[in-house]
C-alpha cells in the first residue's frame, strides 16, 4: 500500500517538478495531508498552519536522509532549497484545521503538565505550545502522529533532533500517551 | 507567533484619531519591517560622555545595566525607603507581544526603549506610556534559540538604538523613527545561531556576542561600526587550542571527577573540537574606561552534558575573559568550571566595582554571579580569583557526574543565578543577587552533531517531588559573606536594581513585583502585576520626577505566566 502510494505520488510530483506555481507543486501534499489540511490518517502530520521554519527542516531533512521516511525522502529529493522555503512559507499560511480530538481527560492532563514541569516541552514549543519559526506547533497536532512521534524520537528512529529523543527518553511511555492526549485535545 | 493582538494605548480620541492617520500612512511605506511611527521621539540624542558618566546621570538609564560598569545602582533617592510604600502605577504599557519578557527599559531625556520577545522594539514617553513608535522585524523563517524567543533590550548612542534579532542579525534604528539605519546579519539561524542579548555601544563600537551554545555553534564577540554596521574585529569565544591545561578542580577547589587519561586518549583520537564546542555570550560586556578594556562571561560548551566527545577544558566556556576594546586582542582569562558536563555556566553579566584584595587593600575588581551560586571576585588586572562568596543557594553532590539513569545535584543546571544581571552598592560593597533553586537531575546521552539542531547530549530533569524556591540575596563582596538573604516561594529570574534610595527591587514568577530595605532585606512595598516578572528594573526622571519600571511578560525559561506589560511607576 506504502508502495504504491510512494508511486503515485512521485508521478504526481514528477508533474509537479515542471509546473509554475507553488500551489501546483503543494497539490501532491494535499493525498496524504488532506485537500483540506486534515490528514487522511490518524498517523500523518498537520502540516496547514504549522510554522515555515520547522516544515522547511523537516523537508531539508528529508533530503538530507537524517529524516527517514519512505514516502517523504523521495519527495523532498527533488526539490530545490527555494522550493521547500516556498513550500514551508505556503503552508504556513493556510489556517491550522481543528480535529475533532476530545480533551484530555484530568488525570492524562495533570500527568502532561507534570511532565512538562520536569523536561520543560513548553522552553522550546512555548506557551500553550504553539512553537515559533523553527520549533513545531504541537497544540491539536494529530493524536496517533504526536505519540508515534515522541516514541520514534525515544527510540532513535526518528533521527533528525537527538536533543528531542535525550528529552524523550527522560520521560516515561506512559506519561508521554498522557502528553500525546493532553496535545491533541488541546 | 502567539499574539496578543491588544494594544493598549492611554490616549484621548483626538490623538487616537491622528494615531490611526499615522498608522495608514506609514503602513504604505514600509516593505519588509512593519512599523507603527505614531509621532516622533523627543530629544533622544546621547553623546558618548553621557554614556561615560551614565553613573552619576540621575534623570536617565542609558545602559542595560546603568552604566559601562554594569553597576545597576541608580543615584537617585528621590523614591526612598519613607515613602517607597506609597509607590503606584504611573502608567502600564501593553505590547502587541504576550510572551516572555526580558528587557532591560532604556530611557533617554523622557524617551523610554523597550524590547519585547521576537525582537520587537517599542519607543514610548517615558511620563505618560505613549507609543512613539514600533519596531517589528520580519524574521526570517528559521530562528533556533533555546529558552524561549527573548529580548533583553536596546543600546543608545548618538542618534541611534541598537538590537539584536531573535534571526541574528544586528540592527541599527533611527532613535527618533524606528526607521532602520542598517542591518548586518551576524550569523546564520539554522548553524544554531540567535541574538536574545542587548547589544552595548562605546566610542563607536557595537559590541555584541551570540546565543547558541545549546546547538554546536562557536561563540563570539564582536565589534562593529555604530555609523554603519562594518565588522570591525571578532573574537572566537572557543579559540582553536581549547584544550587548556587539564583542570581537575573549580575555582572553589572542587574535584570534578575528570577522566583526563579517557579525555587524551579521545583529544588523540578526534583532535580539537573547537569548531562546534558552544561557548555563548548571553549578556553584555562590561566596560573598563580606564583601560580600554571590556570583561564579559562565556557560556557553556557543547554538547552540556556529555563530555566524552569535547575533551579539553573547552577553553573559554564556563570563563571571564577580558579584551582589548579597540582591537578585540585577548587579555586574560579566569576559568570556572574546566569540561563543564552540568551546564554551570557563566551568564549573569561581569560588574566593575572596586575591592579589596587578599592583603586588604583597594584595588579595581570585577565580580560575576555563578550559575553555581558563588559571587566570584576577581582583580581586574589579570582576571585571578581573589575570593568567592559563600554559596547562595543549596549544593549537594557537586561534582557528581551526569549518568545514564540521571544523578540528582545541587545546584539545578537553571543555577544558582541564571542570566540575571546582579545590582550593587559600591559603597556598601554589597552585591543584590537573586537566586533560583531548582533540584535536577543530569541524565547524559551521547550523540553526534546534528548540524543546528538542539544538542543537549542528555537531559536536565527538575525534581517533581521536591521544592523549588528563590532567594533574594546581599553579598559583602569584600568578605564574601551573606549579610541577608530572604527566601521567595518562586525560583527567581530576571534581575535586580539597587537605588540610592536605600531600595532595591525585583520581581517574581508568581507576578510580585518588591521593593526591599537595601540594608536588611525588609520587604517595604509589593505589588500584584498578573504577570511574571521576570525583568530587571530600571530607572529614571523626568520633570523632577522619580519612576521605577519593569516588564512583566513572564518567563519561558521557567514557564512563569506570560504577559505583556510594561509598568512604570511613582510617588505623588
Amino acid at each position: 500500500m506504502l508502495r504504491l502510494m510512494t508511486a503515485i505520488l512521485l508521478v504526481c510530483l514528477s508533474a509537479t517538478a515542471r509546473a509554475q506555481s507553488i500551489e501546483e507543486k503543494a497539490n501532491v501534499c494535499g493525498a496524504c495531508h488532506g485537500e483540506d489540511g486534515i490528514p487522511q490518517d490518524k498517523a500523518f502530520p498537520i502540516i496547514w498552519g504549522q510554522h515555515a521554519g520547522y516544515l522547511y527542516l523537516q523537508l531539508r531533512d528529508f533530503q538530507k536522509g537524517v529524516r527517514k521516511n519512505e514516502i517523504m525522502q523521495p519527495i523532498a529529493e527533488g526539490l530545490t532549497k527555494d522550493d521547500m522555503m516556498a513550500l514551508a512559507e505556503y503552508f504556513e499560511k493556510k489556517q491550522w484545521p481543528k480535529l475533532p480530538q476530545a480533551a484530555a481527560s484530568g488525570a492524562d492532563a495533570a500527568t502532561a503538565k507534570r511532565v512538562n514541569g520536569s523536561i520543560g516541552c513548553t522552553g522550546c514549543h512555548l506557551d500553550q505550545y504553539q512553537g515559533d519559526g523553527s520549533i513545531a506547533r504541537i497544540a491539536g497536532q494529530n493524536h496517533d502522529y504526536l505519540l508515534k512521534t515522541m516514541l520514534d524520537f525515544r527510540t532513535r528512529d526518528r533521527a533528525n533532533n537527538p536533543g528531542m529523543s535525550d528529552l524523550m527518553n527522560a520521560a516515561s511511555e506512559d506519561d508521554l500517551k498522557a502528553m500525546a492526549a493532553y496535545l491533541a485535545g488541546f | 507567533m502567539p499574539k496578543n493582538s491588544k494594544n493598549g494605548l492611554l490616549f484621548g480620541t483626538a490623538l487616537t484619531t491622528a494615531l490611526g492617520l499615522a498608522l495608514a500612512a506609514s503602513a504604505q511605506e514600509v516593505k519588509q519591517d512593519s512599523k507603527m511611527a505614531v509621532r516622533a521621539a523627543g530629544a533622544t540624542n546621547v553623546t558618548q560622555q553621557q554614556l561615560d558618566d551614565a553613573a552619576k546621570d540621575q534623570n536617565n538609564f542609558l545602559h542595560t545595566n546603568g552604566n559601562y560598569a554594569q553597576t545597576r545602582f541608580y543615584p537617585n533617592k528621590q523614591i526612598n525607603k519613607d515613602n517607597v510604600a506609597k509607590l503606584h502605577p504611573a502608567w502600564i504599557f501593553q505590547t502587541e507581544v504576550k510572551e516572555s519578557m526580558e528587557t532591560s527599559p532604556i530611557v533617554v531625556n523622557g524617551t523610554m526603549f523597550a524590547t519585547t520577545s521576537y525582537s520587537h522594539v517599542y519607543a514610548i514617553d517615558a511620563k505618560t506610556g505613549a507609543e512613539l513608535w514600533h519596531y517589528k522585524p520580519k524574521l526570517g523563517a528559521i530562528t533556533t534559540y533555546c529558552c524561549g524567543p527573548n529580548n533583553r533590550g536596546v543600546a543608545v548612542a548618538d542618534d541611534k538604538v541598537f538590537v539584536a534579532t531573535l534571526d541574528a542579525k544586528l540592527v541599527a534604528l533611527d532613535a527618533k523613527t524606528g526607521n532602520v539605519v542598517w542591518e548586518q546579519k551576524l550569523a546564520d539561524p539554522e548553524d544554531g545561531y540567535s541574538e536574545t542579548m542587548a547589544p552595548t555601544v562605546v566610542k563607536g563600537k557595537v559590541l555584541i556576542g551570540t546565543n547558541g551554545g545549546e546547538y554546536g555553534i562557536r561563540g563570539f564577540v564582536r565589534a562593529y561600526n555604530a555609523a554603519d554596521g562594518k565588522l570591525l574585529w571578532n573574537f572566537d569565544t572557543i579559540p582553536e587550542n581549547s584544550v587548556g591545561v587539564w583542570a581537575t578542580k573549580d575555582a572553589t577547589g572542587r574535584d570534578m571527577h575528570r577522566d583526563i587519561e579517557a579525555e587524551k586518549a579521545q583529544l588523540a583520537k578526534i583532535g580539537d573540537p573547537y569548531k562546534r564546542l558552544g561557548g555563548g555570550v548571553w549578556q553584555n560586556p562590561a566596560v573598563d574606561l580606564a583601560t580600554n578594556r571590556i570583561f564579559f562571561v562565556v557560556g557553556n560548551p557543547s554538547p552540556d552534558l556529555d563530555g566524552s566527545i569535547r575533551p579539553g577544558d573547552n577553553l573559554y566556556t564556563d570563563s571571564l575573559v577580558s579584551l582589548d576594546l579597540d582591537t578585540g586582542k585577548y587579555a586574560c582569562h579566569f576559568q570556572y568550571i574546566a569540561h563543564d558536563v552540568w551546564d554551570l555556566d557563566s551568564v549573569s553579566p561581569a560588574v566593575l566595582v572596586d575591592v579589596a584584595d587578599k592583603s586588604g587593600n583597594t584595588i579595581p575588581g570585577v565580580i560575576h554571579a555563578g550559575k553555581t551560586g558563588h559571587i566570584y571576585v576577581h582583580d581586574r588586572k589579570d582576571c585571578s580569583l581573589i575570593r568567592f562568596s559563600d554559596a547562595m543557594v543549596a549544593q549537594e553532590n557537586m561534582w557528581t557526574l551526569p549518568t545514564k539513569e540521571g544523578a540528582r545535584m545541587l545546584p539545578g543546571a537553571n543555577g544558582g543565578v541564571e542570566w540575571s544581571p546582579i545590582a550593587t552598592n559600591p559603597q556598601a560593597h554589597l552585591a543584590y543577587a537573586i537566586n533560583l533553586h531548582q533540584p535536577m537531575t543530569y541524565q547524559v546521552e551521547s550523540s553526534p552533531y546534528p548540524g543546528g539542531k538542539l544538542w543537549l547530549g542528555g537531559a536536565f530533569k527538575v525534581i517533581a517531588t521536591e521544592e523549588s524556591a528563590g532567594n533574594v540575596t546581599a553579598v559583602d563582596y569584600n568578605t564574601g559573606k551573606i549579610k541577608w538573604q530572604v527566601k521567595t516561594p518562586e525560583p527567581m529570574i530576571g534581575g535586580i536594581l539597587a537605588t540610592d534610595g536605600g531600595l532595591v527591587f525585583t520581581g517574581e514568577g508568581n507576578g510580585l513585583f518588591k521593593a526591599y530595605d537595601a540594608n536588611d532585606g525588609k520587604v517595604l512595598w509589593q505589588f500584584q502585576a498578573g504577570a511574571g516578572v521576570n525583568a530587571p528594573p530600571s530607572s529614571y526622571t523626568v520633570d523632577g520626577k522619580q519612576y521605577i519600571v519593569v516588564g512583566a511578560g513572564g518567563n519561558t525559561q521557567i514557564d512563569f505566566k506570560r504577559g505583556n506589560n510594561i509598568i512604570a511607576f511613582t510617588v505623588d
